[in-house]
């Protein structure tokens, strides 16, 4: 205990240490002190957690109902065993005295991380260890380091950092690669505006100087149908260079929007990748269907806003502006008279709407989830009959979508016309005050510029170009919330750090042999450990059976010598290397697992086969597939290697597609090989065959055997007996059977089952 | 409250096993519900045994929450055992239902939401500041799903940042205006 932790060496209150003084108990001689939030009753009320060396005591300050400030007082010699008990929304410290498990303190969820780190020093403090407490202790890797909240999961994002105006600025930077691309088509949007203002100029002039020059005080022209010609042509001119500037600004954008589309989508695909297993426990995979697939589609979206949407109406309501108060300042006053309302009433609706477009987002993800898993799961739907449930189950998440979608636009059908209204009114003021100007209402115009015909049709004809795109910017908000919601619900997958990460200097792997646990705890959620404590060591070559009850820990052992997880206490260690040390593809390319599911995937066997290593032969597969016994079924089908199969492995049998991915892990070549349950979803048959397969693949390698069937790990070299995340015996066979345990229980039982008659067996045995 | 001392310890006697293959279901009858030795919650089933640090958990805690209580003693190495159920607790001498409830009100550390003052929303989180059955709190939950769970038919579970539980037993039954603003946000 050479340093002080601020959570661990809590300080009391003065007066309740004061108090506490008085009555012999000296907190400040304490190695721990940690603070709860609620009593044994449920309530909210301080209390302290002291642990001297020879004691614990729970103590808070006193009340009318309790005025003693010890509540709770203990012995080491009297403990025999320290726990953790998970309650709902909180937990407790409980301690093994006299036959009883006593609970010691309670303590709510805020503070579980903190009472399931006290408990394991308590463990090791009635073990008679001496616990050691530091700073470090006071880390919480569920904790944003900048702001201090609580995040869903370890590596988690802090949604309350993430700045939205960075998240735009993330877009923008995602055509950093393409920006001379970009820059050239700014350029062009810009020219195709100014473009845009030129018709209007000639209207002007063919109005005051061709038309009706009188009114303008101009002289007739001499020629009026040359200048009637020479004026359409250049209407003629300006229309068929917009018309060709258009093209190119449409070729590039199509260009830079799918290109930054198919970027995002890479990027966010190959982060998922990377992402643990726990990732996608926590998702379903119907959302993150529609995170790749439609959230990146929204950068399209942006680049299409950028050359044809609001940016470049933004750019023309400025220029346009410019043009307006140019012909008129006072005219063009009257007609932003409305703009405030129209900003007033924008930020009113994004604040009303914006929850609106997650419901949208979350109904499509859910109808997505919601098919996919009916589908997927059809032929059990039809199995039990159940297609009028699916069908109203659809119905509801359809229905969803579609009140959801119905929420959203009645809001928005409501807004857009009552802008545009708005804006109309601005319209009638030019046509009026506009209309006074060019009767010569002293008042309005000056001398010095008459306010011409001319100029009120040009007027007007740039006020359509002033109100369209701004009619369209109220629209901007709705934009802008379906882009920034998309494109942070991306970025969220990329700002998303994988739970197993690969350290700078890694060990490589060339062969793997050994393995060793030493102390290991895991848990899928946080205080619920699955494995507890474990410790073992398989030697080179050694073949290992693993057996348990269903939720045991099998195969979580097994998830972590893959390091599909990493471990939260102790370590996992191959050839002495812990596999947090070691490169991740040595890793994987040495563990090979072969699952009870195998998962095959749409293409030929010939691919499925050579999934993990891409540049092996015909011959190398051949021979993989003879030694897996598929090689026979696989010659039955007309093609051969060559037969294409469905997703999932669809056209072949639940053992065929277990020995395609058992030659699949044979070609691998892996040094330690996991089998989970690889055969007990398959017939007597099929198992046999497979049980032959690995015979001869499993020779020579560490292998790792998960099975229900007891009989199919008789001949491993000892056997490991999983019960409560613990290996509670250890041992070949023989040796277990002679200890009367849990696998001779276990034997037994499956003993008195398999003296049922089967029709499997019956077909086995014949042969 | 009853307070033993003489049968304090839990006895590992040779009683027989209980059948957990079948439901058992308690009755005053049969057993008495006391504490024991350091305040822990015993059960002493007649010509059984008295079982120790005894917990006791809702089976139906929506659905039946007065009744269908699993009393639960733990055998060591993280193992639990169920004792039996209890089928309703207001069929029990008020003293020992009085144990069992204050027993569930420690296994069940939820706040009940009386009324919400305030509900604010951004950047994905909701902060809400209530009023519940254990004083005023505040407090922040992820946008999420499975953050607001149903409770029932009517009601909701809001899971908060730190996995603290609030409950609203019946979202119809809130203010309008709290209705409103509740469902605007948590529409599921």
């Amino acid at each position: 205990m050479s340093h002080r932790s601020a959570v661990f060496n809590r300080q009391l209150p003065d007066d309740l240490s004061e108090l506490l003084r008085r009555e012999g108990i000296f907190p400040d001689h304490a190695w721990m002190a940690v603070e709860t939030d609620i009593n044994l009753s449920g309530n909210y009320e301080p209390g302290w957690l002291i642990a001297e060396p020879d004691r614990i005591l729970v103590v808070s300050q006193p009340t009318t109902a309790v005025p003693a400030p010890v509540r709770l007082l203990l012995s080491r010699e009297s403990i025999k065993e320290i726990r953790t008990r998970q309650g709902v929304g909180g937990g407790f410290i409980d301690a093994l005295v006299e036959g009883i498990y006593v609970e010691v303190i309670g303590y709510s969820n805020a503070r579980a991380d903190i009472f399931h780190k006290a408990a394991k020093k308590l463990k090791q403090w009635v073990e008679g260890q001496q616990p050691s407490i530091h700073p470090d202790d006071d880390r919480n890797p569920r904790k944003c380091l900048k702001c201090g909240m609580t995040l869903q999961f370890k590596g988690d994002m802090c949604r309350r950092c993430v700045d939205r105006g960075a998240t735009f600025m993330r877009a923008v930077k995602m055509m950093r690669p393409y920006a001379g691309k970009a820059i050239f088509m700014m350029c062009l949007v810009v020219v195709n505006i100014a473009i845009g203002l030129v018709p209007q100029k000639l209207v002007q002039l063919l109005i005051d100087f061709v038309l009706a020059p009188e009114q303008a005080h101009n002289r007739i022209p001499e020629s009026p149908r040359s200048w009637l010609l020479a004026l359409v042509g250049a209407l003629l001119g300006t229309y068929i260079f917009a018309a060709v500037i258009a093209m190119i600004i449409g070729r590039l954008a199509s260009f830079v929007g799918t290109q930054i589309t198919y970027d995002m989508r890479e990027k966010v695909f190959n982060h998922l990748t990377k992402l643990g297993i726990d990732y996608y426990d926590r998702y379903n995979v119907g959302q993150l269907m529609s995170r790749v697939a439609g959230d990146t589609e929204q950068m399209k979206g942006f680049v299409h806003q950028m050359t044809f949407g609001f940016v470049a109406q933004l750019i023309q309501v400025a220029t346009v502006g410019v043009m307006l108060f140019t012909i008129s300042w006072k005219l063009a006053a009257f007609t932003l008279l409305p703009a405030p309302l129209v900003v007033l009433a924008s930020v009113f609706f994004w604040k009303r709407i914006y929850p609106r477009y997650y419901r949208v987002w979350d109904a499509n993800s859910k109808l997505h989830s919601a098919l996919n898993t009916i589908l997927s799961g059809i032929r059990v739907v039809k199995a039990f009959g159940q297609e009028d449930r699916e069908q109203k189950r659809f119905g509801r998440s359809s229905g969803y979508v579609r009140d959801s979608f119905r929420g959203v636009e009645y809001t928005v059908s409501m807004f857009n016309p009552a802008m545009g209204f708005i804006f109309q009114l601005g319209g009638l003021i030019v046509w009026y005050v506009g209309g006074m100007m060019v009767l010569g209402d002293k008042n309005l115009s000056s001398d010095l510029h008459p306010y011409t015909l001319g100029r009120q049709l040009q007027f007007l004809g740039y006020l359509g170009m002033f109100y369209g795109p701004l009619n369209s910017l109220t629209q901007l908000t709705n934009w802008l919330t379906q882009f920034l919601t998309a494109t942070q619900r991306t970025f969220e997958i990329l700002d998303t750090t994988p739970q197993i990460v690969q350290v700078e200097k890694p060990h490589r792997l060339p062969a793997a042999a050994s393995i060793k646990f030493e102390n290991v705890s895991f848990g899928y959620n946080r205080h619920e450990p699955i494995v507890r404590n474990v410790s073992f060591e398989i030697k080179p070559g050694e073949h290992i059976g693993v057996v348990g009850k269903s939720g045991s820990g099998k195969t979580t052992l097994v998830n972590l010598i893959a390091r599909f997880y990493d471990v939260d206490d102790g370590r996992v260690l191959i050839n002495d290397h812990d596999v947090r040390e070691i490169d991740v593809d040595d890793l994987r390319k040495n563990v090979g697992v072969v699952l009870q599911e195998p998962f095959l995937f749409r293409g030929t066997i010939f691919a499925n086969v050579t999934y993990g290593q891409r540049d092996a032969t015909a011959e190398e597969v051949l021979a993989a597939a003879k030694s897996a016994n598929a090689h026979d079924f696989i010659m039955r089908h007309p093609l051969g290697y060559d037969t294409y199969i469905g997703e999932r492995g669809a056209g072949l049998s639940g053992g065929e597609r277990q020995r395609v991915s058992i030659a699949r892990a044979l070609l691998y070549d892996p040094t330690i090989l996991v089998l989970d349950e690889a055969t007990s979803s398959v017939d007597t048959e099929s198992e046999k065959l497979i049980q032959d397969a690995l015979k001869r693949v499993t020779a020579g390698r560490t292998t790792i055997a998960i099975a229900h069937r007891l009989s199919t790990l008789k001949n491993s070299d000892r056997i490991f007996v999983v019960d409560n995340g613990k290996i509670v015996e250890n041992g070949s066979h023989e040796e277990l059977m002679a200890l009367e345990g849990l696998y001779y229980r276990l034997v037994k039982i499956q003993t008195e089952l398999s003296r049922e008659p089967s029709i499997d067996r019956l077909a086995v045995e014949k042969k | 409250m009853t307070q033993q001392t003489e049968s304090d310890k839990a006895q590992p006697q040779d009683a027989p096993e209980i059948d957990q293959t079948h439901i058992r279901f308690l009755t005053p009858e049969m057993c008495v519900i006391h504490l024991g030795s350091h305040a822990a919650l015993h059960v002493t089933v007649k010509n059984e045994r008295i079982y120790g640090g005894v917990f006791a958990a809702y089976a139906f805690p929506v659905a039946y929450p007065q009744g269908y209580i699993s009393l639960i003693h733990s055998v060591g190495e993280g193992k639990d055992r169920e004792i039996g159920l209890i089928r309703d607790l207001n069929d029990w001498p008020a003293e020992q239902a009085d144990l069992v409830r204050a027993a569930l009100k420690r296994r069940y550390f939820i706040h009940t939401i009386q009324k919400i003052n305030h509900i604010g929303w951004k950047y994905g989180y909701i902060s809400m500041n209530v009023e519940t059955d254990k004083g005023p709190v505040e407090f922040m939950m992820s946008w999420q799903y499975d953050r607001a769970v149903d409770y029932g038919k009517g009601g909701k579970t809001l899971i908060d940042v730190e996995e603290n539980r609030y409950l609203i037993p019946d979202v119809s039954k809130l203010e309008p205006h709290e209705k409103s603003e509740f469902t605007r946000i948590i529409y599921w």
